[in-house]
């Protein structure tokens, strides 16, 4: 058994990465559910909702039982209940896996959270591919640029266990709708001296002006920190920039990045399609920059054969050896980039 | 303070209605008609709130699950002081106005934006649970429409009512019959709907949802666990030359206007 505060150890909230070292074996998931039980230690109006998707053990449900209910399977109803919760003063998460809170739910989120503006905060985990063997139904491949469209919304995908209480903390302490992307399975703590967390503020976690690479979540940063660290050694230099929150987007780290940089690459675990690589495009392109934009993320199809969570990535590409290539085949040489208008005219 | 009777209070409130039928845009005037007087029960004789305090934190909620009906409500908000009837007559659908052909949360006196069907249970559940948790006793009540019934959100909420026993929650069900496209028993039959409401959990009185008298009695009954009231009720009702058939949506012109009051037993300008 773990606990957020355990007799021998740390505090989550004030020492979190000794926490964090004495919990090795957490998911993000499990690392969200700690730090929310220690957050309703000091902040009586926090509320979980659940559908019928907490497991056992879960620490806030053995702490505030009077604050914990487990609503049974209906996620739209809850996502509803969440919102009217809400509106008497309760900061209200509800917890699913994000097919269903993003999906299933869908426009009870629309309605309720983002034209309601009520202070819901929907956390998901399962995004991505990383329900892996238990397939399409349990991956959440569009939920990003889903969630991203709805005005007001904030979106934030944490990398590791570190932001995640980070990123808990921060949604506690701001009012209004959020959508909070965990993965299912444990993850590498980030290997990298970082910024303090800012909702809302990119990071720029490694500097370099060959290549800039941005990134988010679980998958999406440790792949960047990798691919760049292998790039080195082939004499290409990288900036690494984690984008923890796709709404509000920070689009002025993304310019600064395409300023400073003759290549970008967004790395996610979300479809090609609308969630950051589209973003990220979308603001090159506003903004005139002419620069090109290679998307590692899920290609635009559901993947229904088994396999662990890293088969599936590498099936859709997202996995340092081939991105390392993808960048090194994208990457413009300056000479010749200088060149081509002239060679053209001619 | 003068009491004005509920009959003149509902009369007035379909005066109202008629006047924004009667405007570029018109509105969905069966089903606003069809539900004045539960309308008129609740919030004149059931429930407690003060119109120039809307967010008073002793208030009872009202949640127009039905929130296309938003000219009921409209009117009878500004019956009752929320809003300004001629401020409401003049600015519904103007640029900028809050009044819009389904429930504003802008509008004084309304919880939350509703017009997609099947929200409002589950809106009210949470509510529910929230003044519950808060150790409150202020109650909620929420209307939706027969036909809104198909919406399997609803169902879920009232599973999770009955689960929790939430003696604060009663759902009016405005059973006027039909719905967009045509009656519901030939769309989507409700005929069961009493059956079904008990069958989940809800405490459930069918009454003449244009019967006052019933409607408060069935409304302040003790009851220890989540309610459902089945009103029965006419589109259009309450305007003679509707005949009990109103139109689900109408846009009246000045003439069809003045026949209709005329029909109320108004004399017009």
């Amino acid at each position: 058994m773990t606990s957020s505060t355990t007799s021998s150890g740390a505090d989550l909230l004030t020492s979190p990465e000794d926490w964090l070292r004495e919990q090795p074996s957490l998911a993000n998931r499990q690392v969200f559910r700690h730090t929310l039980a220690r957050l309703a230690d000091v902040e009586p109006r926090v509320v979980l909702l659940e559908a019928d998707l907490a497991g056992g053990g879960d620490p806030f449900a053995a702490r505030h039982p009077g604050r914990f209910i487990n609503l049974g399977i209906c996620e739209a109803a809850m996502l509803d209940i969440a919102c009217g919760m809400a509106a008497t003063g309760h900061v209200v998460f509800a917890h699913t896996f994000a097919p269903f809170g993003a999906m299933r739910a869908c426009e009870q989120v629309r309605l309720g959270l983002a034209y309601g503006r009520a202070n819901v905060k929907l956390v998901c985990d399962y995004g991505g591919l990383s329900g892996a063997f238990f397939g399409p139904t349990h991956h959440a491949i569009e939920d990003l640029a889903i969630l991203r469209a709805m005005p007001g919304m904030t979106v934030v995908s944490p990398a590791d266990g570190l932001e995640t209480i980070q990123a808990t903390r921060a949604l506690l302490e701001m009012e209004g709708p959020v959508y909070l992307r965990l993965g299912r399975n444990r993850v590498s703590r980030l290997d990298v001296a970082r910024p303090a967390f800012a909702l809302g503020r990119a990071m720029c976690l490694r500097e370099g002006s060959d290549v800039g690479i941005i990134a988010h979540g679980e998958v999406g940063v440790s792949v960047a920190l990798d691919v760049a660290t292998r790039l080195e050694a082939q004499g290409v230099s990288a900036r690494v920039v984690n984008l923890h929150t796709l709404k509000p987007f920070d689009e002025e780290a993304i310019l600064e990045t395409a300023e400073r940089t003759r290549l970008l690459v967004t790395v996610e675990e979300h479809s090609i399609l609308g969630g950051l690589g589209g973003a990220v495009c979308e603001s090159v392109a506003t903004h005139g920059l002419g620069r090109r934009v290679v998307r590692a993320g899920i290609q635009d199809r559901y993947d229904s054969t088994a396999g662990t969570h890293e088969a599936l990535l590498q099936r859709h590409g997202l996995e340092s050896a081939a991105l390392v290539d993808s960048i090194l085949t994208a990457l413009p040489r300056p000479r010749l980039t200088a060149l081509a208008p002239a060679a053209r005219r001619g | 303070m003068v009491q004005v009777p509920l009959e003149e209070r509902a009369r007035r409130i379909r005066r109202t209605i008629l006047r924004l039928a009667a405007t570029s845009v018109g509105c969905h005037l069966g089903g606003s008609l069809s539900m004045v007087e539960l309308l008129v029960v609740l919030l004149g004789r059931v429930m407690k709130f003060r119109p120039r305090e809307p967010r008073w934190e002793e208030r009872d909620s009202l949640i127009l699950s039905k929130g296309h009906a938003a000219a009921g409500l409209y009117a009878a908000l500004a019956e009752f002081g929320f809003v300004d009837t001629e401020d409401l007559v003049q600015r519904y659908n103007a640029d900028g106005s809050p009044f819009t052909g389904h429930v504003n949360a802008a509008v004084p006196g309304v919880e939350f934006p509703t017009g997609s069907l099947g929200h409002g249970v589950g809106l009210g559940v949470g509510l529910a649970l929230g003044y519950r948790l808060r150790q409150r006793s202020n109650r909620v009540f929420v209307v939706c429409g027969d036909g809104e019934m198909g919406e399997g959100s609803n169902w879920e909420a009232m599973q999770v009512a009955a689960q929790h026993r939430l003696s604060q929650l009663t759902v009016l069900v405005d059973r006027n019959g039909g719905q967009n496209d045509g009656p519901t028993e030939a769309i989507l039959s409700q005929a069961s709907l009493v059956e079904r409401l008990r069958a989940f959990g809800m405490s459930t009185v069918e009454v003449d949802g244009h019967d006052l008298e019933a409607l408060g009695a069935a409304l302040e009954e003790p009851c220890d666990g989540p309610r459902a009231i089945v009103a029965n009720t006419q589109k259009g009702a309450g305007v003679p030359m509707l005949r009990g058939k109103g139109p689900h949506y109408a846009t009246f012109n000045a003439e069809q206007l003045r026949r209709a009051l005329a029909s109320l037993g108004e004399v017009t300008p």
